[in-house]
């Protein structure tokens, strides 16, 4: 195996899995497991996520401050650790989600010119 | 850094959480628990992988790295205690002797020298006369200062007993020219350097501290030096001293001696100019002919043949021992190399040993570059802990260095460790550990991982492709290590040559003083000879003691030259007679010396004043000057007489005496008796004593007998004539002492590389041997095999080292004596002593594999 390609790829997520944790947690606090559950489940299977690599992800953006760790217990009554936004990670959320759209719209734009508002037909 | 800690420690229990609860919800989709388990640490990915990220996450980055780096290394370094020791000894003895050699290339050759803007001083090659330097001042375009010394010896009443202090005798511009202030006080000024002047000193730091007991009221003082007083006007810092003379007090040569300092032909002192802003040389030294063309016109008696040459003054100072330092250099330089590849194929042997380990880390997921770093930090902190311990060596060297040192390596004594050596010890210790720890942690983080596996580390295309740069590293550190051995080796044949050498005179049981006869009681060559024939009677009628005198002892560094004349040949235009060494003696001189006499008569008493003048010649003045005609009763005279010409017939021939070193040719020279001279100003002497006994105990006695002729005479310089042989060989000796040493290092360290790729090769194959002695080879059979590998890789690096040597001896050239860079004798011993060498490094591992057990061997792995 090639660890050059991966890291390749790593790279390329980075940024999009950040925008997904953050995203997930605006519902409220999660913890790791149930994070990657809700990134599965509503994106319907489609973002196969690789789970491990969540964690260097959380740990990113807690030392960003754009989330905190608070200890908790989870559903089957099992001590762990509970991330939640932060007011900082809240507005970092809006940049990047703002960041995203003006992404998709000029990468959209660039691979079907012809059909400037096909991703308005795409969804009926 | 609290919170990283807590977070990657909880970090394992995380994901063991998060794989529990993955597991629950594939058993709760309808999974076996093992079918569950699996498939969550499936949908996890590589665990050692997350947590590497998430730890790099809370790294600073490469410096953190780079830590975690050396503290593996420092934790798994230890571990195999043997391989660490044997590395960092092999780079320190490398880097610590080229340490010493360049702490004193750093001190003699690269650091400037102690005065201001040192790079526009040079000197004039030839001595000059007092009134020649006013003259080139007044007339220069070229230089903007200029000054000249003569250091004379001169008693001073100590406060214990009279001592001989160095007076140097300058004129105000010497000391302005160098551009050093005085610590107290004040220098000369040129208003003072005028005849009838007030006679003035400026002392030396070392002065002031002796005699003077650092008493910071000192200026004002007088001290009493040759007989007259002087006024201490200032004290110059420790750290000055001129540029090639030793000098206690600077007094003007003017003041003190107004009839030397106007005779023009008197050339008696060392000059230094300072050029102006942005003359060059070549600029100075068309200025300087044309001056010398002038002074030659108006002052033709004297001056006829000027031909002032210019010389940078560290040129000047370093041009002696540049070469000789070079060498030495280049041949550490050679040792550290060879050191150098003792390290990297010690690294590879454990590079390729180590492969399990590395191999199991790249399956993994540990990248290729981290891997390479992994090793190349291992290399990197050996060699740095190399580099340190070589510091220690180094520290040790230099006190040898200075130890060994030849009086031209005068400057040494400014060597130390500044940061311009320590920054060269870092330099080196880090190239080297990236340079020769680069190939191994390639050839290690090359592995193909599953091929490394699948042939579970034994003779994978690493291991060969080491196996192979390993012999190559062998094969040179034997070709370099011959190159050393044959410099060391033709350095030794030159020295012991120099050694044999008939220095003319029988060099045991002799021992030298030098005395001085204070001019204003012995101004007169009646009471100087009343002097020293008293003197000799009295230590001639000690016990088992012969005396002699002689103005300047050979092998002492001075002689006095004259122009002289043969009787009846055709008259020579005026300054451009033959000019010969002339020695005054009195006492049976060539008999205390043991100097052989070929032809003719010794003096005897009888050649006294008043008595017909004679003069006994050495054979190089007859081949010289008299080869066709009896020598005997020749007559000469001293050129530039005033007067009725004093003819002196030859009474005598002598044999030739190496005077000014064993490795000079031998000038032609003229003794005479003291006692017909017509010098007053040779009022010194060095007396030459043979006795059973040369100890203190002699000294002292000589020393009772000279004050109870006079109280106030000062005697200096007491050597044996053995140990002034020693000082005039030093030079040499460092040399050779060092690259032997040198050689010696490089030969030890080559053995030790050879000997290593041997054992290694050995071990390595001890399957292989197990099969063939268990298939019916002899031990015979086995040793050939093994040592064939052995005896290949010696004689390939033999026969390149003396490619290599016939090339680079060359250069040494200049410092050997009598023995071509080429020497045939030199060349085939040194081959064979490396051969030899290198064959016994690779028998002992070779008999190791003969006594290899089959079943051992086989059952090995």
């Amino acid at each position: 195996m090639s660890t050059k390609e991966e890291k390749q790829r790593i790279e390329l997520l980075q940024g999009t899995l950040d925008l997904l944790i953050l995203r997930t947690l605006l519902l409220g606090p999660a913890h790791g497991h149930a994070i990657a559950k809700a990134i599965e489940f509503r994106s319907d299977d489609v973002l196969q996520v690789e789970q491990g690599s969540l964690y260097p992800a959380l740990h990113r953006l807690i030392k960003r401050g754009w989330i905190s760790v608070k200890e908790g217990t989870s559903e089957n009554n099992r001590r762990a650790k509970f991330y939640g936004l932060t007011a900082k990670g809240k507005r970092q959320l809006v940049v990047e989600t703002s960041k995203w759209d003006q992404l998709a719209v000029a990468i959209a734009r660039i691979l079907r010119p012809a059909e400037p508002r096909a991703p308005q037909e795409g969804k009926p | 850094m609290n919170r990283r800690k807590r977070m990657l420690n909880d970090l394992d229990q995380d994901i063991r959480d998060h794989i529990e609860l993955e597991t629950q919800d594939n058993v709760a989709r309808g999974m076996s628990p093992e079918e569950a388990r699996y498939a969550a640490l499936r949908k996890f990915g590589n665990v050692t992988r997350v947590q590497e990220e998430t730890r790099v996450v809370w790294s600073s980055g490469w410096l953190e790295q780079l830590l975690q780096d050396i503290r593996l290394g420092l934790r798994v370094l230890p571990k195999s205690p043997g391989f660490t020791a044997v590395a960092i000894l092999t780079l320190a003895l490398g880097i610590g002797a080229n340490t010493a050699i360049f702490s004193v290339i750093n001190g003699v050759l690269l650091s400037p020298l102690p005065y201001k803007d040192p790079k526009q001083l040079v000197i004039i090659r030839e001595h000059e006369s007092l009134p020649n330097v006013m003259d080139i001042l007044r007339q220069t375009r070229a230089f903007s200062q200029g000054g000249g010394i003569n250091v004379e010896k001169m008693d001073y009443i100590g406060p214990t007993e009279p001592v001989h202090i160095r007076v140097g005798s300058i004129n105000a511009g010497f000391l302005e020219t160098l551009g050093v202030q005085p610590m107290l006080g004040r220098i000369i000024s040129p208003g003072e350097d005028v005849q009838g002047g007030p006679r003035l000193a400026t002392v030396s730091n070392h002065f002031w501290q002796n005699y003077l007991g650092s008493d910071p009221h000192a200026l004002g003082n007088t001290i009493q030096l040759g007989g007259n007083s002087y006024t201490v006007i200032g004290v110059m810092p420790a750290s000055f001293a001129p540029p090639a003379e030793h000098a206690d007090v600077f007094v003007s040569l003017m003041a003190r001696d107004p009839r030397s300092g106007a005779e023009r032909d008197l050339h008696f002192m060392h000059t230094y100019w300072r050029l102006k802003e942005g003359v060059t040389l070549v600029q100075a030294q068309a200025d300087m002919a044309a001056i010398d063309h002038r002074l030659a016109e108006q002052y033709p008696a004297e001056e006829k043949e000027r031909k002032s040459q210019l010389i940078p003054l560290h040129e000047w100072l370093v041009g002696n021992v540049r070469s000789a330092l070079l060498v030495l250099f280049g041949a550490v330089g050679l040792v550290l190399l060879i050191a150098c590849a003792n390290f990297a194929s010690l690294l590879m042997m454990r590079a390729v040993a180590g492969r399990q380990e590395l191999v199991i880390r790249a399956a993994l997921g540990a990248g290729r570059g981290r891997l390479i770093r992994k090793t190349l930090t291992e290399s990197l902190l050996l060699s740095v802990f190399g580099g340190a311990a070589g510091l220690l060596f180094a520290k040790w060297g230099t006190s040898l260095l200075l130890a060994l040192r030849p009086e031209e390596l005068a400057r040494l004594s400014g060597i130390h460790m500044d940061t311009r050596v320590l920054l060269f010890v870092l330099v080196v210790s880090v190239l080297t550990g990236i340079v020769f720890g680069m190939a191994p942690a390639w050839i290690a983080a090359g592995a193909d991982v599953a091929e490394a596996l699948k042939k579970s580390g034994r003779s994978t295309t690493a291991s060969t492709m080491g196996h192979s740069i390993r012999k190559i590293l062998v094969t040179s550190e034997l070709a370099v290590a011959l190159v050393l051995l044959v410099g060391a080796g033709l350095l030794i044949k030159g020295f012991s040559r120099l050694r044999s050498m008939n220095p003319g005179f029988n060099s045991a049981n002799v021992m030298t003083m030098y005395l001085q006869l204070p001019k204003t009681r012995y101004g007169e060559i009646p009471k100087q000879t009343q002097f020293r024939r008293e003197l000799l009677t009295r230590l001639n009628s000690l016990p088992g003691v012969q005396a002699a005198m002689v103005t300047d002892i050979p092998l002492g560094g001075n002689y006095v030259g004259h122009h002289f004349v043969i009787d009846g040949r055709a008259p020579v235009a005026v300054g451009g007679e033959p000019k010969v060494q002339t020695l005054s003696v009195m006492g049976d001189y060539f008999h205390v010396m043991q100097i052989p006499l070929r032809a003719g008569r010794d003096f005897t008493p009888l050649d006294r004043e008043e008595q017909p003048l004679v003069a006994v010649v050495n054979e190089e003045m007859v081949r010289e000057f008299l080869p066709h005609e009896n020598p005997i009763g020749a007559r000469i005279r001293w050129a530039g007489d005033a007067g009725p010409p004093q003819w002196m017939t030859i009474i005598g021939v002598v044999a030739d005496v190496k005077h000014l070193g064993l490795n000079q040719p031998t000038d032609p020279a003229v003794y005479t008796p003291f006692s017909q001279s017509d010098e007053a100003w040779r009022r010194f002497m060095t007396l030459a004593i043979r006795a059973q006994d040369t100890s203190a105990g002699l000294v002292e006695e000589v020393k009772r007998q000279i004050w109870s002729l006079d109280s106030q005479i000062p005697v200096s310089d007491v050597h044996t004539m053995d140990e002034l042989i020693a000082v005039s060989l030093a030079q040499q000796r460092f040399n050779m002492l060092l690259l032997g040493l040198f050689a010696a290092l490089a030969l030890i360290l080559a053995a030790v590389g050879i000997y290593g790729a041997m054992a290694y090769a050995v071990n390595q194959r001890t399957h292989e041997i197990g099969i063939r002695t268990a298939l019916g080879a002899q031990r015979r059979d086995v040793l050939r095999l093994v040592m064939r590998d052995g005896v290949k890789i010696a004689l390939f690096g033999i026969a390149s080292g003396i490619a290599g040597a016939l090339a680079l001896t060359r250069l040494m050239a200049s410092l050997l004596f009598e023995v071509k860079a080429t020497d045939p004798a030199t060349f085939a011993g040194v081959a064979i002593l490396l051969a030899l060498v290198a064959l016994a490094a690779c028998y002992i591992p070779a008999r190791r594999a003969t006594r290899v057990d089959p079943m051992v061997a086989l059952r090995y792995e």
